[in-house]
């Protein structure tokens, strides 16, 4: 049996670890409110803007923006968002899962650290890496966006698509890969999301397939394509972060319940070593004493 | 067969009822949108979108975005929108006045700063159109 002092120190230690990840659960808790606030209000407005989207491919010519040129795919972009810290269970680790089902050539531009350095360690194609804030700003993400776009217009990548851990609720997050560029391959992809997401699928869209363009479908397009890009991509990035603080808080509730069991059994450990302790030196004066 | 609006803005969904007639800014200048409208795609203006349903006309600020019409159903996407009863006078003025006076006070601001300030000032303005016309 250990003796009394190691056990001591080993309970002293697991209270500690215990402190510290109540500590961090509840850091995670208030961060996760926020963020799922966020990403829950800008759901709305990224799924009706994929919608129109969608509805729009279908009306417009392949030939009328560089974002709706179906090409031959040679090699895809990936736009991965992972987080920047760990300690948050198997969030990053599913991600990466995902990853390593792409067989096809792909280059990677990442938002966070860890995913970066996943890519780098699997000598993957990492274009580009971005750090992932805790406060997840439009002007940031932009960035992001605006560099894949630029690859994909100078022919670099024939596809835009973003890998994130798509929050669903607090302890589920779905790892998700959707395409953004080009525009037409969108749709399949949409009812997937919708149905997942609980939300009823939109009628059928009307038969005719005349759209009117105001001022002309020319500067329409310019305008909405660039800004329907940034906008899902900072959409998946808020979720990223919702989904991150979310599994983070769950895995830390976790390591403190893990704690408290631990520390009771080092309890009851700790009290019969002591008892065996006790029981042991009375016997021996007792010994002593009958042998005097 | 009445029209279903929805107007969704990053922030929030700020309408979405079943409606009679719709008439939106556009860069094109106003559109009214009756049921039966054809498809259409268009930008949307800062300016004041009115909403008939019934007797009954509501009128919302809105800034930039596009509009979508798709059968009877009319979608809004804006980057802000908000109803008439619920813009604050003081608070939209106060907004007004910070936005102008720090674009007075910078002189090297970067464009994306410069752009959201003029945005924050049309749509104040705008807001504060639409409270007042009906003094």
């Amino acid at each position: 049996m250990a003796s009394t002092r190691d056990i001591r120190r080993r309970i002293k230690s697991v209270k500690n670890t215990r402190q510290i990840t109540k500590a961090m659960e509840l850091v995670a808790a208030s961060k996760m409110k926020k963020a799922q606030a966020a990403a829950l209000a800008g759901r709305a407005y990224a799924e009706l803007m994929a919608q129109m989207l969608g509805a729009l491919a279908d009306r417009v010519e392949e030939s009328q923006h560089a974002f709706l040129a179906k090409r031959e795919v040679r090699t895809r972009g990936i736009i991965l968002i992972t987080s920047d810290k760990g300690l948050c269970g198997p969030l990053n680790t599913n991600v990466f899962k995902l990853v390593t089902e792409i067989k096809t050539p792909a280059k990677y531009a990442v938002i966070g650290r860890k995913g970066a350095q996943f890519i780098a360690r699997t000598h993957r194609d990492l274009l580009a890496d971005f750090p992932a804030n805790d406060r997840t700003s439009f002007a940031d993400i932009k960035v992001v966006a605006e560099f894949m776009v630029k690859q994909f217009l100078e022919g670099h990548v024939d596809t835009v698509e973003v890998i994130w851990p798509r929050f669903r609720n607090t302890l589920t997050q779905v790892p998700t890969l959707m395409p953004l560029l080009p525009l037409s391959s969108v749709k399949d992809v949409l009812a997937d999301l919708r149905s997942d997401a609980g939300l009823t699928a939109p009628a059928a869209p009307a038969a005719e397939n005349q759209m009117l363009f105001e001022p002309d479908a020319a500067s329409v397009l310019d305008a909405l394509l660039p800004l329907y890009v940034n906008r899902e991509v900072y959409q998946h990035a808020l979720d990223a972060k919702a989904s991150e603080h979310s599994a983070r808080m769950v895995a830390m509730k976790t390591a403190k319940d893990n704690a408290t069991k631990l520390l009771g059994d080092l309890t009851l450990e700790y009290n019969k070593a002591r008892q065996a302790g006790i029981t042991q030196e009375i016997l021996e004066i007792a010994a002593a004493q009958y042998a005097a | 067969m009445p029209l279903t609006l929805e107007i969704v803005t990053p922030e929030a969904r700020v309408y979405s009822d079943t409606i009679d007639t719709v008439v939106i800014p556009t860069t094109t200048g106003e559109v009214g949108i009756l049921p039966g409208h054809i498809p259409l795609l268009t930008q949307v203006e800062h300016g004041e979108l009115r909403v008939t349903k019934g007797n009954v006309t509501t009128w919302l600020a809105v800034s930039g975005g596009f509009a979508e019409v798709e059968g009877d159903r009319v979608h809004v996407l804006a980057e802000h929108a908000i109803t008439e009863e619920k813009i604050d006078e003081h608070a939209v003025e106060a907004a007004l006045k910070r936005a102008e006076d720090e674009l007075k006070a910078a002189k090297d601001i970067d464009p994306q700063q410069y752009e959201h300030l003029q945005t924050l000032i049309r749509y104040s303005g705008t807001q504060l159109a639409v409270k007042r016309r009906r003094r």
